[in-house]
């Protein structure tokens, strides 16, 4: 990967993934999630912060940690490994505010040439029609899919 | 798979942990999947290239 990612867990189906992010506001557990949506073969990637007191996760919430660019590698890597596991999937993510679907197109943009050469990634026009990602554009949303579907691990 | 297939194909090596396997079957971010399910659900999928 181009950027330094923190080291992750996951459970035996690679649907859950957990890191610590460490920084100025401490040491604080995020939970990558991959959720079957109703249209088959598609996935809904999510993260956010996990409560342990509370038992909750918050995706809304700005840690402003310090360290973004390294969040968002590591979770491009739980998407390496996710489709690792699931090659014929579609991963879509989208944000649960506009601030957040922009992190998430940041997130893309700055790993995309590493991305391109593995995935066939594509954002959400306003028209809910889909087109090959654009640097710069602005999406609802963001759909990849391995371009190598014969891997077997 | 050898180590550098397994590098030149960027697919992390992943720490199995147990604990997190009391989420299986949990939905963490239930509103974000609604939304997901709601902006895909008349969407099409883009058509894949076709091998070169």
């Amino acid at each position: 990967m181009k950027y330094i990612r923190y080291e992750y867990q996951t459970e035996d189906k690679l649907h859950y993934f957990e890191f610590i992010s460490i920084g100025p506001k401490g040491n604080i557990k995020k939970i990558v999630e991959y959720t079957k949506v109703s249209v088959d073969d598609i996935y809904n990637i999510a993260f956010g912060d996990y409560d342990e007191k509370a038992d909750k996760l918050n995706d809304t919430i700005v840690t402003n940690n310090g360290d973004s660019i390294k969040i968002l590698a590591t979770v491009v890597s739980t998407l390496y490994a996710f489709t690792g596991r699931y090659p014929n999937s579609w991963v879509f993510a989208t944000g649960s505010t506009e601030v957040r679907t922009r992190l998430y197109r940041m997130g893309i943009t700055n790993n995309l040439v590493e991305l391109k050469e593995d995935f066939y990634v594509y954002g959400m026009k306003i028209d809910e029609s889909f087109e090959e990602f654009i640097t710069g554009e602005d999406y609802l949303g963001f759909l990849v899919t391995r371009k190598n579907k014969n891997i077997n691990l | 798979m050898k180590i550098d297939e397994l590098n030149k194909a960027k697919i992390p090596i992943v720490k199995i942990d147990k604990r997190l396997e009391r989420f299986r079957g949990k939905v963490l971010f239930p509103e974000k999947l609604a939304l997901a399910n709601k902006m895909l659900g008349n969407a099409k999928l883009p058509k894949i290239p076709a091998p070169k």
